[in-house]
């Protein structure tokens, strides 16, 4: 609650940790938790000992927020647990295009391009739209017809991912 | 559909060819073919009209056994929908034609069908029951008592008996089956059939049963009489099941007659599973008086001969079926017997115990023979027979029972038996649900049917001196198998947590048994646990830091659970007695207090808990889940014993039986205020603070500690009072506000631990030092949501999940405090939130993202508004609303029109789970914004400021409602809000709801048409009293010459030329479909018939016009006119007017029920 608590945040956003330490008790369903490696998003917590008069430990089984797949982790409840700095970031969407090139990852996927303009008026071109295709001929459409759709990208330890869709009426 | 449309009648060749259509979609839907087509085939049969020549064709012709099946099914659904048009001639015709096919195919194979039938016959027989006259009936029943004597054959015998029993079924409440009519319709056959019936059905069985109890008893073999037999002890079952009405009230006028040996209360936990048998006076010549009984035990005792014989066996049908009416006949009770001081009963149960006792005596040599693989049905069924007489007499004439017999009273036997019970369960200790489970559980029952009134009465008058003796070997036994139980588990490894709370709370159900056993011998038990608690606790003492002690430990944790719960109540929610028999049982004089072994006892525990306090004794002995035994001890303790002898204790002690309470007096003045009670007050208190900071990450020991401990203590104004002059408790508060350490627990345990701190605030006298108090409590936590949340670089932070973290810890700690309000410390919580609403909304437009951060600022808000709202000023209401609508504002703008993507479907559904939370927090908040409409504590009207309540809600509820999907009406909790919410904004304030615009409008009207076809009757009944609530507005207010709902209720023609109906007119054409075709609870026609009357008022043209096409669309002419004559009825029997008044009301109810019933039939039928 004191200033010193967040003598850290002065390092400011370029150089802010990927990741930080939170105890493990204090993780609860739909926190964040980095399992194997990877940010995961949690959907179950459930707790139990190590022994009938040992001390407790947390059982968390959490999902990757970029891949979907499930990860599980047991851990004692007073330690340390690394917590994914997870960000979001919304982006207004000003151009779709679609991408002869057919990724590894993405084989079975129709591959859209979008372009994103930045609050400080840039550009941004590298992000993908993975999504089934009755809502991409939706937001197509939307984008054709000229409404105003806002990206929401969410990042987390050095990836990023388009995390939902807003419309916000049409354009003026 | 095609359809069988039968005419009168049909010819041969169309009857085979329906025949052959049904056999053919009965064969193929059990291949699996084409089974949706095949299943409407079938059901055509039964919808089309009249189809009753074919189905007996293909019952009595057809050689598909399922074909028969259904066509019987078809006869029973045709006949109940066309009941009403049925001639008097046709329907007995059915019934008969049913007992007939029943008789004559007695003998023959697929008994399903005959079963089938016979019960298509029963409640063919139910639905003209009441409409019959006593003649038609005596016909009906000849021929059964024909086929019951026996006349006709063994297999005729047992369909006769067969058929009464489906007919006693469908006559018995529970096991009716639905026939579209009123609850009174089944109740009265009820009745009928229990004056007229029943006693006759019972003779009927037992001359049939003794009719074939020689031939049974004289052959070695299994013989068909076997199945009569066994069919009429199944039917003595049932109808001795059956649940006595008329003579209910001729018992209660016997009650104090037959209170010298029967009990009559109620107060027996485990009551309901135990069924008592009424039958009442009429019934002592065929139950009691024929030797019936003597004629079962015989019987019984003739086929444990048998047992050895081919095809008996202890499990056999008919022994199953006797025992079971043996443990039925221990269950009689009331006018049935003499009133001549229980004599007759006792010696009724004196006849079945001699019968039953060979079943589990000697216990030892019992259950030997069931380890060496015997049957242990006959040992749990005389345990039952056990329960059910401990449930019909006094402890005394339960003793007694016995005693002619064995050298020993029916308690000791039971000791005895129990004991053995237990022993067998210890010594196989699986997880297993074995034969000991099962008894163990029965006899603990017992035990409590007879102990029960030893909270209320002194045991010396309840139990006889060897009872109470054999109370305590027993207990002294559970005590040491317990222990030894513990100990041998200590090593397991805690499965998963869902298994250990479902078997926490199987055990305490029985810890609370054995605890009433302790208590019938008090004075030997508490001693007993006195010295196995001090062994315990010297051997952790000895053998500290030098041996393995967590067997101990495990013991100490098994007997603090089993001396908590002998010393203290849980009390339920209400402040718990000492229980009876510790007040009554010890003689202490005051000097020496101390020495109460209740006294020592509590004191050596507390003592012993004490030294948790030190890091050392903590790191080597108090393990965290001895520790949850402490402290859920220590809470459930200081309930009963601490500081309680003000108030209520004190009025007890001086209401006179000095003597009888001496004991109670001196345990509480021992911890009262004035002696040990505070001192012990701080210890408990330090030992929260231990375990809530020194056992880092436990939340099982934070949570007892939290919810059970703090918040008892708190809620106890006595001990409240006390608590906040306590050094120890303002520690805690200043650990809370300051220090970093409790961050750490888990948020609910915060939240629970903020409204504890806040709510002590009673226990201050001054109402200005309490506001400081929670001030102080919970400004340094204001102040930093405050501060960080101006913060110029908040934004870019935000995200950290170290400051989500302190924000949601934070924000949880404000809701508790919310969550605490009271008029005390009302203003000073207004302030506290008054000081964050900004900061909330800023909070609210940084972690849009984060759902679970929203759901917690919502959450804070809902419960700060619900503990405020009546008590606002109207400049506060003005400014509280003003925020609430922002905050609904922001909430709509930042999910209108959003779509969550994410690879994870599972990820999905939880975007959505939360979604729905929001939103049912948001229409909780609206919930309570519109309670200051109806409860109002402020000092002048809000309407001074320009706050209209209703606006405001409808304004709110039109943000929300585009947000709330069809899909996520899904949820039932949600839908439950929603409605509630609307139906009740529709009753109150129809007038805004007119105001609305359009699309607003168009969105509630939409969900409303939705709520009126949910299938929970509870939101439809929801949505019809907002219609009745919008049609009756409309019609009152046009009457008075008000335009009401205006512009509504006209049709109009929207933008692409379609004709709109008027709102009115919408719902009163949907409500009529619904209530003609579709289906429904019967439970919603009067809130129906209420919606539908002013509907029918408003909208009397269109209703004119509906009625004529229902009348013109019926082809066949007498159903014509009787549609006619019911919708002439609908409006105008029973003098119904064009009012819209109580009474009126209770007329067309009437009518509408009448009307369906009358037409609703034939109108459904295809």
């Amino acid at each position: 609650m004191s200033d010193e608590e967040h003598h850290f945040e002065s390092k400011g956003d370029a150089g802010a940790s990927k990741t930080y330490p939170q105890q493990a008790g204090t993780i609860r369903k739909n926190g964040y938790i980095v399992i194997k490696g990877r940010p995961c998003k949690v959907v179950e917590v459930s707790t139990s000992k190590t022994g009938k008069h040992g001390h407790a430990k947390c059982h968390f089984v959490g999902i990757d927020i970029f891949t979907a797949k499930k990860l599980e982790d047991i851990v004692p409840s007073s330690h340390n647990c690394d917590v994914p700095h997870v960000n979001r970031t919304d982006y207004q969407l000003i151009d779709i295009s679609e991408d002869g090139f057919t990724g590894l990852i993405f084989l079975s996927r129709q591959l859209i391009k979008v372009s994103l303009l930045t609050e400080n008026g840039n550009t941004k071109d590298d992000l993908r739209l993975p999504t089934d295709d009755s809502l991409l001929t939706q937001i197509k459409d939307g984008f054709a017809e000229g409404k105003d759709l806002v990206v929401s990208v969410m990042s987390a330890m050095g990836e990023e991912q388009i995390c939902a869709l807003k419309d916000i009426g049409p354009k003026n | 559909m095609q359809g069988f449309t039968a005419t009168s009648t049909p010819d041969l060749a169309e009857l085979q060819s329906t025949m052959r259509a049904i056999e053919h979609a009965c064969t193929s839907i059990q291949m699996h073919l084409n089974p949706g087509a095949s299943e409407a085939v079938i059901l055509s049969l039964g919808q089309s009209s009249q189809p009753y020549k074919t189905c007996q064709f293909i019952l009595e012709n057809s050689l598909v056994a399922t074909a028969r099946f259904q066509a019987a099914a078809a006869i029973r659904e045709a006949a109940i929908r066309e009941w009403g048009c049925l001639s008097a001639d046709d329907k007995r015709g059915l019934i008969s034609f049913c007992l007939c096919y029943v008789m004559q195919h007695a003998s023959s194979p697929d008994g399903f069908v005959q079963a089938k039938v016979s019960s298509v016959a029963a409640q063919l027989m139910k639905r003209g029951w009441l409409e019959f006259a006593p003649a038609e009936k005596d016909a009906l029943f000849y021929q059964v008592n024909q086929a019951i004597l026996g006349n006709h054959g063994i297999d005729v015998q047992f369909a006769g008996i067969k058929f009464l029993e489906s007919l006693v079924s469908e006559f018995s409440p529970s096991t009716s089956s639905a026939m579209g009519l009123p609850r009174e319709f089944h109740e009265q056959c009820r009745r009928s059939l229990e004056q007229d019936n029943l006693k006759t059905f019972y003779r009927w069985t037992q001359e049939a049963a003794l009719s074939v109890t020689n031939r049974i008893i004289e052959s070695d073999s299994v013989v068909p009489e076997v199945k009569v037999c066994t069919a009429a002890l199944d039917l003595m079952l049932q109808i001795l099941n059956w649940d006595f009405h008329s003579n209910t009230s001729d018992t209660k006028i016997n009650v104090n007659v037959f209170s010298a040996g029967v009990r009559q209360d109620g107060d027996s936990p485990k009551r309901s599973e135990c069924h008592l048998v009424q039958p009442g006076s009429d019934w002592r010549d065929v139950l009691l008086l024929n030797s019936h009984v003597g004629w079962l035990l015989s019987l019984y005792a003739a086929l444990r001969l048998k047992f050895s014989c081919e095809g008996y066996w202890l499990d056999c049908p008919i022994a199953v079926s006797a025992r079971k009416l043996v443990v039925q006949f221990c269950s009689l009770v009331g006018a049935v017997f003499l009133s001549d001081d229980g004599k007759m009963h006792e010696q009724h149960l004196m006849q079945l115990l001699s019968g039953m006792i060979e079943w589990v005596d000697p216990p030892d040599v019992v259950s030997k023979a069931i380890e060496n693989g015997k049957s242990d049905s006959e040992m749990l069924d005389g345990c039952r027979a056990l329960l059910a007489i401990a449930n019909v007499t006094t402890p005394y004439a339960f003793d007694r029972l016995l005693k002619s017999m064995r050298p020993i009273g029916t308690l000791t036997f039971l000791s005895i038996l129990m004991s053995e019970v237990i022993k067998v369960l210890m010594t196989s200790n699986t997880e297993e649900e074995t034969w000991s489970w099962e008894a163990r559980d029965v006899l603990l029952d017992t035990w409590t049917a007879i102990l029960t009134p030893i909270n209320t009465i002194n045991v010396n008058a309840l139990l006889p001196s060897e009872g109470i003796q054999a109370a305590a070997n027993l207990f002294g036994f559970i005590v040491e198998c317990e222990l030894r139980l513990a100990s041998a588990t200590a090593f397991n490894d805690e499965g998963d947590s869902d298994h250990l709370h479902a078997s926490v709370s199987a055990m305490d159900e029985r810890l609370s048994c054995y605890a009433l056993i302790a208590r019938a011998s008090i004075d030997v038990t508490i001693p007993l646990l006195t010295r196995v608690f001090s062994e315990r606790v010297a051997r952790l003492d000895q053998g500290r830091d030098i041996i393995d002690l967590t067997e101990t430990l495990e013991e100490l944790y098994s007997l603090l659970l089993i001396i908590g719960h002998v010393i203290a109540d849980e009390g339920e929610g209400e402040i718990p007695l000492v229980p009876n028999t510790i007040q009554t049982q010890f003689v202490v004089n005051d000097v020496e207090a101390d020495k109460h072994p209740v006294i020592f006892l509590s004191s050596s525990i507390i003592k012993f808990a004490e030294q948790c306090l030190s890091p050392e004794m903590r790191a080597s002995v108090f393990s965290p889940r001895l520790m949850e035994s402490i402290i859920w001890f220590l809470a459930r303790w200081s309930r009963t014993y601490l500081m309680s002898s003000d108030g209520i204790g004190e009025k007890i002690i001086d209401s006179g039986h000095h003597h009888e309470h001496s004991s109670k007096k001196a345990l509480l003045c021992f911890f009262g205020e004035h002696n040990q009670g505070k001192l012990v007050l701080d210890i408990i208190l330090r030992i929260c603070l231990t375990t809530l900071a020194s056992y880092p990450g436990e939340k099982d020991l934070q949570g007892l500690t939290c919810f059970q401990l703090l918040h008892s203590l708190v809620e106890q104004k006595h001990i409240c009072v006390h608590l906040v002059t306590l050094n120890s408790w303002h520690e805690l508060a200043t650990a809370f506000s300051t220090e970093k350490g409790l961050l750490l627990l888990d948020t609910a345990h915060q939240r629970s631990l903020a409204q504890t701190l806040v709510r002590s605030a009673s226990g201050i006298r001054n109402s200005e030092v309490s506001s400081q108090y929670v001030r102080n409590l919970m400004g340094p936590i204001t102040s930093y949501i405050v501060e960080i949340s101006s913060k110029n670089n908040f934004k870019s932070i935000a995200q950290q999940p170290d400051i989500i973290l302190s924000v949601s810890c934070l924000l949880e700690r404000l809701r508790g405090a919310a969550s605490a309000s009271e008029p005390r410390t009302q203003k000073a919580i207004y302030e506290l939130g008054f000081s964050v609403m900004n900061p909330i909304l800023v909070l609210l437009e940084v972690y849009k993202h984060e759902s679970a951060v929203v759901y917690l600022l919502l959450k804070f808000v809902v419960d700060w508004v619900d503990g405020q709202i009546t008590y606002l000023e109207a400049q506060e209401t003005a400014a509280v609303v003003s925020f609430c609508m922002r905050l609904l504002q922001l909430y709509s703008s930042h999910n209108i029109g959003k779509i969550s993507l994410s690879l994870s479907s599972s990820l999905l559904s939880e975007a959505k789970t939360d979604k729905y939370r929001d939103l049912r927090a948001l229409l909780q908040l609206l919930s309570s914004l519109c309670s200051k409409d109806m409860i109002d504590f402020s000092s002048d009207s809000i309407e001074a400021q320009g706050t209209n309540i209703s606006q405001v809600v409808y304004f709110g509820l039109h943000m929300i409602t585009p947000l709330i999907s069809m899909d996520l009406l899904k949820y039932p909790k949600l839908c439950h809000d929603y409605f509630s919410l609307l139906s009740h904004m529709l009753e109150v304030y129809p007038e805004t709801f007119a105001q609305l615009n359009s699309d607003a409008f168009a969105h509630i009207l939409g969900t409303l048409d939705f709520g009126l076809h949910h299938q929970d009757a509870d939101v439809v009944s929801k949505c019809l009293r907002a219609l009745q609530a919008l049609a009756s507005y409309h019609y009152k207010e046009s009457g008075n010459g008000n335009i009401g709902l205006g512009a509504h209720t006209v049709a109009l023609k929207d933008s692409n030329g379609n004709v709109q109906e008027g709102l009115l007119s919408r719902f009163l054409r949907s409500l009529l479909k619904l209530l003609l075709f579709e289906d429904y609870s019967l439970d919603l026609i009067s809130v129906a018939a209420d919606a539908l009357l002013p509907l029918i008022l408003c909208e009397q043209s269109l209703y004119q016009r509906l009625g004529n096409e229902l009348i013109e669309r019926q082809a066949n002419s007498t159903l014509r006119s009787r549609l006619a004559n019911a919708l002439h009825n609908l409006t105008s029997a029973n003098q119904l007017s064009s009012s819209l008044d109580r009474i009126n009301y209770q007329r067309f109810r009437k009518n509408l029920n009448s009307f369906l019933v009358e037409v609703r039939g034939f109108l459904r039928t295809m």
